[in-house]
């Protein structure tokens, strides 16, 4: 026991070092890059969308912790930006599409390029969805917020599955008969060319790599946008919505800021989603979707990036790796197949066990920011009273010094 | 083929099988037709609400006192109809309880005594083990711990009970009253009537007595309260029995209501009830019984007059409506700033 | 303070991120270690059939019943298989019903090198995003129940299904309602999902074509208990019957509560109310009189339905046989049927490779034998030949064919 703590304490050591954090990131960095290329080279298609379903997560999770974890507004409703942007992606697919097809840009050419033309644009509906309904309703406080953000993802769902304006294909989802997604330019190109006779730059493979390089783009933006002079004013709004009007804060606009953009990175992601798995019906898009994001921002860590994306990776991968794992060689020496296929019913009742146990272990969240950490650390007496001591003591050494001159 | 008549169909198709739910239709007074179906679809949503209502109560109780939201509340409603179902079942098994009238009232008092206590009890268990290391913790934090509890009790309904919807037997003859046109049935009349004693009686107790006056203290200030000699941790733990025995006891109802139970069947009340109580004014025990009652009419009237398919559409609109205009919700305080 | 806060962060992050990898490596494992030898164990060639359905959630009934069906299959013929050199077992992954799990079990499935074809999914939203994996795998689905057209219309050549498409269902029931039963107007109910949407609309459109009265559409969403609203507007127009399209759970309330608020007609409903599960939730008395029309002949006038019943009776005592559990067995034997043919053609070896599942594809598409639903064969979509739709009665609180 002693020696597994002094081994802890090692590692603990090695990782507080400068060389321990580099080395530390430049692993991180190889796992996230090249670990799917080894599950598609050995034939595992299953843990490259794996890879690939965490990356949309995650990007779920930097934007709604945007909302939740920066401006500190419970969104219990972000699933429908994230619909919204797949929906609108789709739709105006279809439409760019028949245009090219009209223009006879396409036809000859086996792929298409709505994708990326749609691609800057994909944050244009999620935004708006976000100042739709954030517009009228962010006066609310805290709690109301939240079952609003509620009640708007419910309609958006509703709304989709009644096939509103006619758009949606109602439950059978899109495409519908008739309408097809054909590969997205690129997707073809690196499945020739980067393929080898035992290696297939699979379509999985592709979409991972374009995740990855959103979720990047993300956190360079996000972190941009921490430490602009708008992520101060989330931060004070978030503290005390009083006192920051007081200094100039205009906390509606401050608020709709956060609303757009949280919610702009949710069509983003829904809009890749959508290309990406080439179906989209309005199961994917249903109220336990969005509790779940919320669940990766807290469990990861308010306001914190590290924390964001950690928490959607735990939370996304984690049932599918109790399962994977059950079934893997590694225990067929120890449970059945039919056994294994239990665990694997059992895999939503060990993560709600995990969800409790991790919460009473760190209800900061695993990697809270440190700013964040500080504010809500835990408001327990017994360091409240410390600080107060250290304070008087420091006051009382200013002034038994200024006694001595 | 030739085309059979249509009464001949008729007979075929319903050859007038004994209901055990034996309707007694005793007629009333003779009203116009589309005043009956108003009637009809009120009863309806009223019946909705009442089950609605007391669910509201277990939520707008915790978030009164600890100002979270008890995502888990949902599964109390759950675990309520499973306990009643059991001892439903275990009881009747005893000869006695259904030999009489009156044994058959004191076999269903009993059922939902022991169903609400048991559900009771869980709302403590959970509350000591998963919200109170939590108390000063990040205020997300105990809406995770929720959401994870939450899970683990669906998910250990489905795999330990079953997956599948579970008949609840109704022990006694259902009858139906014709009121002004509409059909009453005896099994609503029964829920609305409990429910609304079950609400007086909170509400009494809450207004009244010492424990209860214990409970506003906690929840206007819980650390004032706390100097002035109430025990904190007893209020809590009291308020994790009385809501979560109320949502047991709509559980029973639903079960007995609509005839089954399923691991499932607290999400979509949970979600309403939760609307519900915001509706109302969170925090609000007469907010929170309105909020329901108004909920169950407003979607039974929607899905009738406007559209099935949108009547949660027109649920959730009405509820920005009201937050809106009044944001405390319909009896709550206006926006109160916690500091 | 904020160094050593700090170091527990890296710290934490380490060891989960370790964990991450030995984790998926294990995972990752499964590709690597079954590929050695090709397989084999011993003389022996292991080959699985996967089985993707809902194991648990709201249709967990029909579910396991498409897994109960293969299972018995895959246990039939692994002996028969076990002389070629085949060691046959059954690769059982739950969906959910959920159309993202589905893919999931779907990748899972196919990242298993010894699963040669797949007997899935149970609804047609999950069937549909996941036959694009199996194409892409290059191995052979066959789906025992999900019946929305779409599904072969994608153009994958591997993609097949031994049940009827809706538009066949569901024109038959509007037709048999109006011409046999003589019932003439009718209040259509969806659940909002893709099997109950189509097949409603195509009943809807059959019976109107037929001249019969739709006297209101609704839609509900799967999971509400609460339809007496619905049921009330629906009584005030006294159509002759309820046709709904959706699944048992939802079905079942809704006979319940219109039935108990004093609709006299009865209820009328596709292949996914006929399961025994129908007539408890709905109560024996109220589900009286109420119609499915389910896709095949009944157990009792198939040559072989009897051999299957006692065989099912023997495997699994005390359980019923529900809608889809013939279809998961015949999906399963059609599986079993090509390996038979690739085994003799290109050998056992072959079996695993890309060759030898293409070659089951192609055999698979040529099929032809006597199945426990009646006689196997596919159009060029994949869709089956065997379009029976047999009505089926509650009578006594079972289902029983229908006879006029």
């Amino acid at each position: 026991m002693g020696a597994i703590r002094s081994g802890l304490q090692k590692v603990t050591d090695f990782f507080g070092t400068r060389p321990g954090k580099i080395g530390f990131f430049f692993v991180l960095a190889l796992f996230t890059l090249f670990m799917p290329v080894y599950f598609q080279a050995v034939g595992n298609a299953f843990m490259v969308r794996i890879f690939a379903l965490v990356g949309i997560y995650v990007l779920l999770a930097l934007g709604l912790n945007i909302v939740v974890g920066y401006a500190g507004l419970l969104n219990l409703g972000y699933i429908a930006f994230y619909a919204v942007g797949a929906y609108a992606g789709m739709n105006l697919g279809f439409l760019v599409q028949e245009l090219l097809i009209g223009l006879g840009f396409l036809g000859e050419k086996p792929e298409n390029w709505t994708y990326w033309m749609l691609l800057p644009f994909a944050a244009v509906p999620g935004a708006l969805a976000g100042i739709m309904i954030g517009g009228p309703v962010l006066r609310l406080r805290g709690d109301y917020l939240a079952i609003v953000t509620l009640g708007f993802g419910e309609i958006v769902r509703i709304a989709i599955t009644n096939n509103i304006a006619g758009i949606t294909n109602g439950a059978s989802g899109l495409p519908a008969i008739g309408q097809n997604v054909p590969p997205i330019a690129g997707q073809e190109w690196v499945r020739t060319n980067l393929s080898t006779a035992d290696f297939i730059f699979s379509k999985d493979l592709y979409w991972y790599y374009v995740i990855i390089a959103l979720v990047l783009f993300a956190i360079f933006v996000i972190q941009r946008l921490d430490n602009s002079r708008l992520g101060r004013a989330w931060v004070a709004m978030r503290e005390d919505e009083v006192a920051a009007a007081s200094v100039g804060v205009n906390i509606l606009t401050t608020k709709l800021w956060a609303f757009a953009l949280g919610a702009a990175w949710g069509g983003i992601a829904g809009h890749t989603y959508a290309y990406w798995v080439g179906f989209i019906s309005p199961e994917s898009f249903n109220f336990m979707e969005s509790v779940l994001v919320v669940c990766m921002v807290v469990l990861g860590g308010m306001g914190s990036i590290p924390g964001a994306i950690l928490g959607a990776v735990l939370i996304t991968a984690l049932p599918e790796v109790i399962r994977a794992l059950a079934a893997s060689p590694a225990f067929s020496g120890i449970l059945t197949p039919e056994q294994a296929s239990l665990v694997g019913d059992y895999r939503f009742l060990i993560f709600g066990g995990l969800m409790v146990i991790m919460m009473a272990l760190r209800p900061q969240g695993i990697l809270p920011s440190k700013r964040r950490a500080r504010e809500l650390h835990p408001i327990d007496d017994h360091v409240l009273m410390q600080e107060n001591q250290e304070l008087w003591e420091a006051e009382h050494k200013l002034d038994t010094d200024s006694d001595k001159f | 083929m030739s085309h059979p008549d249509f009464s001949d169909c008729r007979v075929l198709i319903d050859p007038a099988p004994p209901r055990c739910h034996a309707s007694h239709i005793t007629d009333g007074a003779l009203v116009s037709v589309e005043f009956g179906i108003i009637g009809q679809q009120l009863v309806n949503g009223l019946t909705l609400g009442g089950m609605y209502a007391l669910l509201a109560l277990g939520y707008t109780l915790v978030y009164g006192i600890l100002l979270m939201i008890n995502f888990a509340h949902a599964e109390m409603f759950m675990f309520g109809a499973y306990v009643g179902l059991f001892t439903l079942q275990g009881l009747a098994q005893i000869e006695f309880f259904t030999s009489s009238g009156p044994a058959l009232l004191l076999l269903y008092l009993l059922t939902f005594l022991i169903a609400m206590v048991a559900t009771g009890i869980l709302g403590v268990i959970i509350e000591r083990f998963a919200y109170r290391p939590l108390r000063h913790a990040p205020r997300l934090a105990p809406l995770i711990s929720a959401i994870g509890v939450s899970l683990f009790l669906q998910n250990a309904a489905l795999l330990w009970i079953s997956s599948r919807s579970i008949p609840f037997p109704v022990l006694f003859e259902v009858r139906t009253f014709r009121v002004a046109g509409a059909n009453i049935s005896s099994m609503q009349i029964l829920i609305i009537v409990t429910t609304i004693v079950l609400m007086l009686i909170l509400d009494t107790f809450v207004s009244r007595t010492r424990l209860g006056r214990a409970m506003r203290a906690t929840s206007q200030d819980r650390d004032a309260a706390g100097l002035m000699g109430v025990d904190i941790n007893r209020v809590i733990a009291l308020t994790f029995f009385i809501g979560p025995a109320l949502g047991g006891a709509a559980g029973i109802f639903s079960g007995m209501y609509y005839g089954n139970i399923k691991y499932n069947m607290g999400f979509i009340p949970g979600i309403k009830s939760f609307t519900a109580a915001v509706i109302g004014g969170i925090g609000n025990l007469r907010g929170a019984m309105l909020g329901g009652f108004l909920l169950g009419l407003l979607e039974s009237l929607a899905a009738a007059y406007i559209s099935t398919g949108y009547k949660d559409v027109i649920a959730f609109g009405i509820l920005i409506v009201v937050l809106i205009f009044k944001p405390g919700g319909l009896l709550g305080e206006s926006v109160t700033e916690k500091v | 303070m904020s160094v050593a806060r700090s170091k527990r962060f890296f710290a934490i992050v380490a060891v989960l991120t370790m964990l991450a990898m030995t984790v998926t490596g294990c995972g990752g494992d499964n590709g690597d270690t079954d590929t050695g030898e090709n397989g084999a164990t011993g003389d022996m060639v292991d080959i699985k059939i996967g089985v993707s359905s809902p194991f648990t959630g709201d249709v967990a009934a029909l579910g396991t019943g498409i897994r109960n069906g293969a299972q018995l299959a895959v246990e039939e013929a692994a002996v028969e298989l076990a002389e070629l050199g085949i060691n046959l077992t059954m690769l059982a992954v739950d969906d959910a019903a959920d159309p993202r799990q589905g893919v999931n079990a779907a990748n899972q499935m196919v990242s298993d090198p010894a699963v040669v074809g797949v007997v899935a999914h149970l609804n047609s939203g999950v069937s549909i995003p996941a036959s694009e994996v199996y194409n892409q795998a290059g191995i052979v689905q066959v789906s025992p129940a999900s019946t929305n057209p779409a599904l072969t219309l994608q153009g994958f050549e591997n993609v097949f299904r031994v049940c009827t498409i809706d538009t066949v269902q569901g024109s038959f029931a509007a037709e048999y309602a109006y011409d046999v039963l003589g019932l003439s107007s009718v209040a259509v109910i969806d659940d909002s999902t893709a099997y109950g949407e189509g097949l409603a609309a195509e009943f809807a459109a059959a019976f109107e074509a037929k001249g019969g009265d739709v006297v209101s559409t609704d839609k509900i969403q799967l999971r509400e208990v609460d339809f007496t609203a619905l049921v009330t507007n629906i009584n005030a127009a006294s159509p002759d019957f309820i046709y709904f399209g959706g699944m048992y759970t939802e079905a079942g309330l809704i006979s319940k509560q219109a039935k108990e608020a004093g609709f006299e007609g009865p209820l009328m409903g596709g292949d996914g109310l006929y399961t025994a599960q129908y007539v408890d939730i709905a109560g024996a008395a109220n589900a009286e009189g109420d119609f499915a029309t389910s896709i095949g002949l009944p157990l009792s006038e198939q040559p072989k339905g009897q051999e299957f019943q006692a065989a099912f009776e023997e495997r699994f005592p005390g359980e019923a046989i529900e809608a889809y559990d013939t279809y998961g067995y015949d999906a399963t034997m059609v599986i079993v049927e090509a390996i038979k043919v690739v085994a003799a053609d290109l050998g056992v070896d072959e079996l695993r490779t890309p060759a030898g599942k293409q070659a089951i594809i192609e055999a698979v598409a040529a099929t032809n034998f006597e199945g426990v639903t009646g006689l196997v064969t596919f159009d060029e979509n994949g869709d089956t030949l065997n379009e029976a739709v047999t009505p089926y009665v509650v009578r006594d609180g079972a289902w029983v064919p229908y006879t006029d």
